[in-house]
């Protein structure tokens, strides 16, 4: 699984993308061994009180908040896409 | 100790939120003569820096003030002009070498920071914290510390 | 008065007459001011059929109630007239801080009408008003001429100008504010340089009062807090800028790459807000009263693109880059630059130089045309030297000055270029995000972004997240925006406050501001009353449902890669259902129901028969 990091998560991280062992199976398991792995940080950017709100998290493209938030499923060749809410204009 | 105005330029845009706190403050309206303090912006360079009286601990505007309406509160050390004794010499104008007391045509009056009473309006309202109200012992603290980091940086391997 | 000041100053250039005369409140009150109060004094004095270019044609600048008072980031004014590029009703938004001096200066809106009988520049101080010669100014920079107007004025006068592509009446040339502000769209610039007017220069001690004061202050406190507690407006802005939105839109398959030939463009981090913040960001920067300082003052030490000044923001990338399949940072800055120093819109430049690269990439432009510049897309040189030829009037660059509709008109193909109402169509692609394609088609002025911003719900979830792809509820949707965003513009706020705030906390400002009692029903009434207004006007001008539409390749050709890939547009699906909303009948004209409803009876009769 391929996740890809944009404007302040690139700060945290300190990688614009990274390889993830095929384990997690849906979003939100994924995003909490991403908070174990980053902190605090992390999660503020991506999670607003444990739930997804302006964040983009795209999986192969598609926004998952357009299919099942947080138990979206994940599959071992998937992309995953994560901006934290900054822009507009 | 003390409290000040701590000014980093480099955080200022250009706002004026500033400059309009502080005329909401003093006068209930949004005129910029009226502001305490002024913006000064440098738009081929983008550059802008807030200004006001810095209650210098040895003020030039206190011993040219013969009705001694300019004086230095003993409790807070702060420079602090009485109105009612005021003539409108504008001494202290003159006196000021950064420029920082006025002379109001408008309201007729001699303007001048008075730091709202301890709760400067124009350090609440900055949005970049281009102007902080700060303890005058630490102030400079975070600015060193700031500057220190790229020691830290410029020698990591 | 309180917001507004209560004084409109009206200048004859044919005749050098100044005048001062009363704005009447029941139309203040009705329009709000800016966008609203500009586009009714343009409705009732200029016959919409009129040349832009013609000295007929009247240029408004008009600030808001909330302009000059710490309403957060409520610094704007805006520039109204028929505009040169599309032959429709223009409103040019701006911020910097002109729109406030104005007010300070002692005026609301200044009406310009006529034509000089050679270069002038307006001088206004504390309510004083005058005409002085400008032919020594005639042919200056944008920079230089703030300096010089500066020098012969006040050191602290505001200039807002034209550079020598308003003075060339590029049909896309814009008015400059602060050096670096533009009132960009739609070719305002290049109307003032037909009125031989290059700049004016405002200054003033004047004040700006409030109905009720503690009312004003506890609501800004409160719009303040709202503002700063939202991640984009309170932070993310202020780090990346605008031009963030380049990956956002990349990922989501929706940024429009080559002339709208996809939607995804693979090397477009290169010239993203990431990319900007840590190649040749100096800081950030903003407007008068602003709190979200999304403005990025910039420097390109490369010496091939060396300059300094202000952006590029998201569109001005994207058009300058990935439209035209450029992907080098620093070409693109100085070709944003180049816009700002000439007086250039920076959208319709880039999307023209997207254009004339397909004709090229076609065969249809030749070097021979180009005069030997080899416009490939993806050639950054050849898109720095496109935009520098059209701001100097050079070469090709004549050609390419008259925008994109004309250009591939000239080479038979005008479905080549990706406008509607001939305004080349912002940095979101409708096959991607379906709300946005219907904003494009039915904004009065022509394709923009900012008239009904439905990328905030349908890309970035904000207020809530919608469906980009559905098109249920979609043109209720952009209704919505579109009332609000009128409203919004007439009040002189920032449209980045409604990453916070609505229309409940605008109304509010607005009616401690003004001490008109303004409900939010009355506020988005308003700027339903502004949109039909444009309407009329528009309708009277000739413009018409065909109008309402968007190019054949999006209707029509699907995305080719990216998370969107297959989609087209589905816009005539909603377009129905858009004019029924709107109270419009099938042709999209406003109904008598409709305008009777909004108090514009007698503007009906003066846009003449409609059906």
């Amino acid at each position: 699984m391929k996740i890809r990091y944009f404007a302040t998560l690139r700060d945290v991280t300190h990688k614009t993308e990274e390889d993830c062992a095929p384990g997690a199976v849906t979003v939100g398991d994924l995003l909490r061994d991403l908070v174990g792995r980053y902190g605090h940080t992390f999660e503020q950017l991506v999670l607003e009180n444990g739930k997804l709100r302006f964040a983009l998290v795209l999986v192969n493209g598609q926004d998952v908040r357009e299919q099942q938030g947080l138990q979206t499923p994940l599959a071992p060749d998937d992309t995953v896409v994560m901006i934290p809410p900054v822009g507009g204009g | 100790m003390g409290k000040m105005l701590m000014i980093q330029a480099d955080k200022c845009t250009g706002c004026h939120n500033c400059a309009l706190a502080c005329s909401m403050t003093h006068e209930q309206s949004f005129r910029l003569p009226a502001a305490r303090l002024h913006v000064y912006t440098w738009e081929r360079e983008g550059f802008s820096v807030p200004m006001m009286c810095q209650h210098c601990s040895d003020a030039p505007c206190i011993p040219v003030c013969t009705p001694h309406a300019m004086t230095r509160d003993p409790v807070t050390g702060w420079v602090t002009l009485d109105q009612a004794k005021c003539i409108g010499c504008k001494m202290c104008v003159l006196a000021c070498p950064f420029g920082n007391a006025a002379w109001d045509a408008v309201s007729n009056k001699i303007l001048k920071c008075d730091y709202c009473g301890g709760d400067p309006a124009c350090a609440t309202f900055c949005p970049t914290h281009a102007i902080e109200w700060v303890d005058d012992v630490v102030a400079t603290r975070a600015r060193k510390r700031a500057f220190a980091a790229k020691f830290k940086m410029a020698f990591a391997e | 008065m309180h917001g507004w000041i209560g004084t409109i100053l009206r200048v004859n250039l044919t005749t050098g007459s100044v005048s001062r005369e009363p704005l009447d409140p029941a139309m203040a009150k009705a329009y709000i001011g800016a966008r609203g109060l500009g586009t009714k004094v343009l409705f009732d004095e200029v016959d919409a059929r009129v040349d832009p270019l013609a000295p007929e044609n009247k240029l408004i600048f008009v600030s808001g109630p909330l302009t000059g008072t710490y309403a957060p980031s409520g610094g704007r004014y805006e520039v109204v007239t028929k505009g040169a590029l599309t032959g429709a009703i223009a409103a040019a938004n701006s911020g910097g801080t002109w729109g406030p001096a104005l007010k300070y200066a002692g005026y609301d809106l200044v009406i310009l009408e006529g034509k000089a009988a050679h270069p002038v520049y307006l001088w206004i101080k504390d309510g004083a008003a005058e005409l002085r010669n400008a032919t020594h100014l005639w042919g200056k920079t944008v920079p230089d001429t703030t300096d010089a107007v500066r020098a012969e004025t006040d050191e602290d006068a505001k200039v807002a100008c034209i550079g020598p592509a308003g003075e060339h009446q590029v049909l896309f040339a814009c008015i400059m504010n602060d050096m670096h502000r533009s009132a960009g769209r739609s070719g305002v610039g290049a109307v003032m340089g037909s009125k031989n007017l290059k700049a004016i220069a405002v200054v003033g001690g004047g004040t700006v009062t409030c109905a009720d004061t503690d009312a004003f202050a506890s609501a800004v406190m409160q719009v303040r807090e709202k503002i700063l507690a939202h991640p984009v407006g309170g932070t993310g802005l202020r780090l990346y800028g605008t031009d963030v939105l380049v990956n956002i839109l990349n990922q989501i398959g929706g940024h429009p790459t080559r002339n709208f030939q996809d939607g995804y463009f693979p090397t477009a981090d290169k010239i993203g807000g990431e990319s900007l913040s840590a190649k040749v960001l100096q800081r950030p920067k903003g407007c008068f009263a602003c709190i979200i300082s999304c403005g990025r003052v910039t420097k390109v030490s490369h010496p091939k693109y060396a300059g300094e000044g202000e952006g590029p923001e998201y569109e001005t990338a994207w058009g300058f880059g990935s439209d035209c399949g450029v992907d080098d940072l620093d070409a693109v800055t100085k070709a944003n630059y180049y816009c700002n120093e000439y007086g250039l819109d920076t959208i319709t430049m880039g999307a023209t130089v997207a254009c004339a690269m397909e004709l090229y990439e076609r065969g249809l432009i030749t070097p021979k045309d180009t005069g030997g510049l080899a416009l490939e897309f993806g050639n950054a040189e050849a898109m720095v030297e496109a935009t520098r030829l059209t701001a100097q009037g050079d070469g090709f660059g004549q050609k390419l000055a008259l925008g994109s509709y004309r250009l591939a008109a000239a080479y038979g193909h005008p479905e080549l270029s990706m406008t509607v109402k001939k305004q080349e169509m912002p940095a979101y692609d409708p096959r991607a995000i379906q709300g946005i394609g219907l904003n494009y088609a039915t904004a009065n002025c022509g394709a923009a972004h900012v008239r009904g911003y439905t990328i905030s719900p349908e890309v970035l979830g904000t207020p809530i997240k919608v469906n980009k792809d559905a098109i249920e509820g979609k043109p209720e949707l952009v209704i919505q925006f579109q009332n609000l965003t009128a409203a919004l513009d007439a009040s002189g706020a920032c449209l980045f406050t409604t990453f916070g705030i609505g229309a409940d906390e605008l109304a509010a400002l607005l009616s401690a501001a003004t001490g008109v009692e303004y409900s939010t029903a009355d506020f988005l009434k308003c700027g339903d009353r502004i949109w039909n207004l444009e309407r009329l006007f528009n309708l009277k001008a000739g413009l018409n449902a065909k109008d309402d539409s968007l190019p054949p390749r999006i209707l029509e050709e699907p995305l080719k890669s990216g998370a969107s890939k297959g989609s087209v547009s589905r816009f005539p699906e909603m377009l129905p259902t858009y004019y029924q909303l709107r109270g419009w009948d099938a042709a999209g004209v406003p109904t008598p129901a409709k305008l009777q409803a909004l108090g514009l009876v007698a503007e009906r009769a003066v846009s003449g028969s409609l059906a």
